[in-house]
């Protein structure tokens, strides 16, 4: 004889009430076993994002119960264009917080769901840190959906060698031609630079709003469709992105003395 | 274009993207030597191009081998904010990706 029930709050314990009907088969006294059959699932939407459609809420759901069963995973998080975009997102972006990176959870996923995933694999030590110093990471999190909550990024702190870091694939930008979606990363992660100096959200959407500005509409869906860019609209790019190195470059000496 | 400036080209892209590739490895802030390892990625890409225009001997081989161990060292020289363990491994990373190449 067996039920399914779920959990609920009591006052002191939390509980498992006997159904009625079932008391003649589970008496007072009588041992029984209780085993977890399903986790709980939370979506916590950061406080930038709205709520996203029934569908894509429901393979979030799906996705955060299947890596529920690993053990390693101490809590997810989906970013990325499939939160922010209606239609046109290339993958599902994901954030593991593990002590043990594994390959083996990108091949689940991919095998369990059929779909392109891209996974990141990171210790709660690390985030922290990278929440605090790095641009990318916070513009990453500034929309997500987490099987928990977590604090916000809090404060800046600027670490010269990580940023110069970050500015090294802008800079090689000038000399080795790329492909267009290389340059639109380039031009985000100039931008979320720009904006942590100066103290602004590193919000995904202005960021692209802001790029769509700079270059236009047709070069900037160019870029994200990874068209390949020649001549006069190449040169337009790579001034843009000399004239903003030159600027972060100064700001970031500065920051440093 | 000719094999000897296809030789500097390749050797220039390289060595870029040899920077990247030991740059997410010994700076340990590094999500990144996941995440940035896409940046070495874009630039092997691109010189996968460059190697895939000429048939390369094994005087050419060679030739690229040195050319691109001297401009490596000059870039991670230049790049103060890598940390030092960079010359450590910096041999091993170039064999690597010529072999990737098919250049040694």
């Amino acid at each position: 004889m067996q039920f399914t029930h779920r959990v609920s709050k009591g006052s002191a314990f939390n509980q498992i009430y006997v159904p009625r009907g079932m008391e003649v088969y589970f008496e007072v006294g009588d041992l029984v076993e209780v085993r977890l059959l399903e986790k709980k699932i939370e979506l916590n939407y950061s406080k930038n994002l709205k709520k996203i459609g029934e569908f894509k809420e429901k393979l979030i759901k799906e996705i955060f119960s299947f890596l529920s069963r690993f053990e390693e995973i101490k809590q997810v998080f989906a970013v990325g264009s499939f939160l922010t975009s209606k239609a046109d997102y290339r993958d599902i972006d994901l954030i593991l917080i593990t002590d043990k990176p594994s390959d083996k959870i990108y091949e689940k996923l991919t095998e369990k769901f059929g779909m392109k995933f891209h996974v990141i694999s990171i210790t709660e030590e690390k985030l922290l840190i990278l929440k605090k110093i790095c641009p990318l990471t916070r513009s990453m999190l500034y929309y997500y959906i987490s099987n928990k909550t977590i604090p916000g990024c809090g404060k800046r702190e600027i670490d010269v060698n990580h940023l110069r870091f970050l500015l090294m694939l802008p800079e090689d930008s000038l000399e080795i031609n790329l492909s267009g979606r290389a340059y639109y990363d380039c031009l985000r992660r100039l931008i979320a630079i720009e904006n942590f100096l100066s103290k602004k959200e590193e919000d995904p959407k202005k960021i692209d709003s802001e790029i769509e500005k700079l270059i236009s509409r047709s070069l900037f869906l160019a870029l994200k469709d990874s068209a390949r860019i020649e001549g006069v609209a190449l040169d337009k790019i790579r001034k843009i992105i000399k004239e903003k190195l030159d600027k972060l470059g100064k700001e970031i000496v500065d920051g440093k003395n | 274009m000719g094999k000897t400036s296809d030789i500097h080209e390749l050797t220039n892209i390289l060595a870029k993207a040899l920077r990247h590739r030991i740059g997410a490895m010994v700076n340990s802030n590094e999500i990144y030597a996941e995440k940035y390892a896409k940046d070495a990625d874009l630039l092997v890409k691109e010189a996968k191009k460059t190697a895939l225009r000429q048939n390369w001997n094994s005087y050419d081989k060679n030739q690229i081998k040195n050319e691109l161990k001297k401009k490596l060292r000059i870039e991670l020289e230049n790049k103060d904010f890598l940390d030092s363990k960079k010359f450590d491994i910096m041999d091993e990373e170039m064999n690597k990706v010529l072999k990737e190449l098919e250049l040694l």
